[in-house]
């Protein structure tokens, strides 16, 4: 009797594993926007990762939910898993870890991923594209164009993602000109153009006349095209998106985001069976150029923006190993040892100190990862604080 | 001095979406008219100013575009609450959810795009060379003068010194009375909740043309909302929403100018709805006080027309 029982249960444990997704099926994928898909930030640049896949993997069908807001995400989450059928779902805030692990636990045969967070389980991985080695190199250039010798940087909050941002910008400036600074102005928002114009023209009326940011709208470089076109340039660095057609004499530089690259890793790996809903406990993606989650530029392909070529080119400073060299060069440099397969530089290397003068990271020592996960001290040439 | 200068001059663009919008709104509620839809016209304005200028390179007909597009969703809202006498405050929030909504679904092939056109600084010969004043005043852009100078005294002087201000100032407060004077009650509704939109419209291009000239949906973040404190904070006078909309505007200035002492921005955001606050309770508090400052007394009250 009771060997029939387990052989029923067995059989019902083994059906319930049998309704997941089995690799070389269609692939049902759903994603999870925190905004608007039409905000030219966080969830239109997850959406156009969305929509290559989409196009590239014919296989896959994709489904979306935009402006959800992080206390109902459950209900979304599970609407696309029970109604749509979705085998994997995507969910792409910080806000959404708790829904999303709730979720996974509920429903064990299907797949969960989701960007920015730190809690795993069987069947839930984590993925991001980071940013700071591009913030670094951005930080190369700013020193190299700033007159003043005053850069500032437009916050968006100040958490460890936006301090250490900050920071390598930091590093960069200081790199390329040792005397300069970087003011710091938050905005407690990550999408508020007024803000951001409000932001930029405080810190331009301060004096600053380089500008670096962390908010979804091309607000601060066309601020700083006005700047440009009234003869008090104001040289300023695309954020996420392509920026650079909203101020052509002013961005010179830029991040810029590919979550494809990400997505494409990951469906196909499912869709090849390498991840199942088993075995992504240990799954977390920390991308960043080597891997091609991000760019260097204000428009996609074009790392510097060709005006600017001439002035970094006559720009010299010294590195210890590479000698005197070029901005430009420079920025080409550590561009391609970053891309490498063994990345042979980080812009956390030491010794880096704090604002107070104690060193953080000590000569020689990379930061680790938690180190810079967790970041919540300024490098030495930021002004500024981290309101707590 | 440089301080207080460079401050000044950021002070007046900030504060001009809200004025265009208060003067507009206004008109609306010293009509009798509540109408919570500006952040829905607002940002239809903003849409359609952007659209109209993508398709045109030309930025006064994309002000133009912006002004009919505001004025003709007031005009929704003038149906619901005039002639269907329907709650003035659901039919508002309705508007400003299907502005928000639908300027979206507009705005989608525009995201991303940089305009052909923008509004952009005409500094006013001679005037701009005077000291100090010119340089706050008289080097902003066309719709700054155009509000400051023009629109403000404008809706002043039509509301407090013509026959037609009159009777909008009538139909606010007593109705009945302004019908039997022969005043048609609908008709200088509707009107004053027209020019209501075509302003909010208005607010709107400036944001989309002139001081974020770009699209991206929900742009105006919460603008329309601050026209409407305003409003009350104006004590529904144009002359007093100068001051108000460049207070508020100065207050976000100063967030940012002031954030490196370590005075908390958060702190200075409050302040505009501290002050609206205030006024509301003070206006509320007392009836002898509402009737000083002018509150319409008939305000949210749709009116019926008695039979004769």
């Amino acid at each position: 009797m009771i060997s029939v029982l387990v052989v029923a249960i067995l059989f019902t444990m083994i059906g319930i594993a049998g309704y997941g997704y089995s690799p070389g099926e269609p692939l049902k994928a759903a994603f999870i926007y925190v905004g608007p898909v039409g905000d030219y930030g966080w969830s239109h640049a997850h959406n156009e990762g969305r929509k290559y896949v989409d196009e590239k993997f014919p296989w896959l069908e994709t489904v979306y939910a935009e402006t959800v807001p992080e206390a109902d995400a459950y209900r979304y989450i599970e609407r696309f898993v029970v109604e749509e059928g979705a085998d994997v779902v995507f969910t792409t805030s910080f806000g959404f870890m708790g829904s999303t692990l709730e979720t996974a636990t509920n429903y064990p045969d299907k797949i969960f991923f989701h960007c920015s967070g730190y809690q795993r389980a069987p069947n839930m991985g984590t993925y991001f594209s980071e940013f700071h080695q591009i913030y670094y190199l951005n930080g190369l250039i700013a020193g190299a164009m700033t007159k003043s010798g005053k850069t500032g940087y437009i916050g968006a909050y100040p958490i460890p993602e936006v301090v250490r941002h900050i920071n390598a910008f930091a590093l960069g400036v200081k790199e390329a000109n040792p005397e300069a600074t970087v003011d710091v102005r938050w905005l407690f928002a990550w999408y508020d153009p007024s803000k951001a114009r409000l932001a930029a023209e405080a810190l331009i009326a301060d004096g600053i006349d380089v500008l670096a940011f962390t908010e979804d709208s091309p607000t601060v470089v066309q601020v700083g095209q006005e700047y440009v076109e009234e003869g008090e340039p104001v040289y300023t660095f695309g954020h996420y998106s392509p920026m650079q057609r909203f101020g052509e004499d002013s961005c010179v530089s830029g991040q810029l985001v590919r979550w494809e690259a990400l997505y494409e890793e990951i469906l196909a790996k499912i869709y090849a069976g390498v991840y199942n809903n088993t075995n992504l406990q240990e799954v977390d993606y920390w991308w960043m150029l080597k891997e091609k989650a991000c760019e260097l530029g204000g428009e996609f392909g074009i790392p510097i923006n060709p005006n600017f070529e001439a002035t970094l080119k006559e720009k010299k400073v010294v590195d210890p190993i590479l000698g005197e060299i070029s901005v430009y060069d420079l920025v080409m440099e550590r561009l391609a040892q970053m891309s490498e397969e063994t990345v042979l530089f980080d812009p956390f290397t030491g010794p880096i100190r704090d604002q107070a003068g104690n060193v953080r990271i000590e000569a020689g020592r990379r930061g680790s990862h938690d180190e810079l996960w967790l970041m919540d001290w300024f490098v030495e040439n930021v002004r500024g604080e981290i309101p707590r | 001095m440089d301080f207080i200068i460079s401050t000044l001059k950021i002070v007046l663009p900030a504060g001009t979406p809200l004025l265009l919008g208060t003067l507009g709104e206004i008109y609306s509620e010293r009509s009798g008219v509540l109408n919570l839809g500006v952040e829905g016209m607002m940002i239809m304005g903003a849409v359609s100013a952007f659209g109209t200028t993508m398709a045109t390179g030309n930025v006064w007909l994309g002000i133009m575009a912006a002004c009919l597009v505001g004025g003709g969703m007031a005009l929704i809202h003038g149906l619901l609450s005039i002639t269907f006498r329907a709650n003035q405050i659901v039919s508002g929030l309705a508007l400003t959810i299907f502005g928000v909504g639908l300027s979206a679904l507009i705005g989608r092939a525009y995201v991303g795009l940089p305009l052909p056109a923008k509004i952009r600084a005409s500094p006013l010969p001679v005037l701009e060379d005077i000291p100090v004043i010119g340089e706050v005043l008289f080097k902003q852009d066309a719709l700054v003068y155009l509000s400051l100078f023009l629109l403000t005294p404008l809706f002043w002087f039509v509301l407090f010194k013509t026959k037609w201000g009159i009777s909008l100032r009538a139909v606010g407060e007593k109705p009945k009375t302004a019908n039997g004077a022969g005043v048609n009650v609908y008709l200088v509704r509707y009107l004053a909740v027209f020019i209501g939109g075509l302003m909010a419209g208005m607010g709107g291009a400036y944001l989309s043309l002139a001081y974020t000239p770009a699209w991206s949906e929900g742009m105006t973040v919460g603008s329309g909302w601050i026209v409407i404190a305003l409003t009350i904070f104006a004590l529904w006078k144009p002359e007093r929403a100068v001051w108000g909309a460049y207070l508020f505007g100065g207050v976000k200035v100063l967030q940012y100018r002031l954030q490196p002492l370590g005075i908390s921005p958060n702190l200075l955001n409050m302040l505009p709805f501290i002050l609206t606050m205030t006024v509301v309770v003070l206006v509320s508090a007392q009836e002898k006080i509402k009737r000083k400052v002018g509150a319409p007394a008939a305000l949210g009250i749709p009116y019926v027309k008695e039979e004769r």
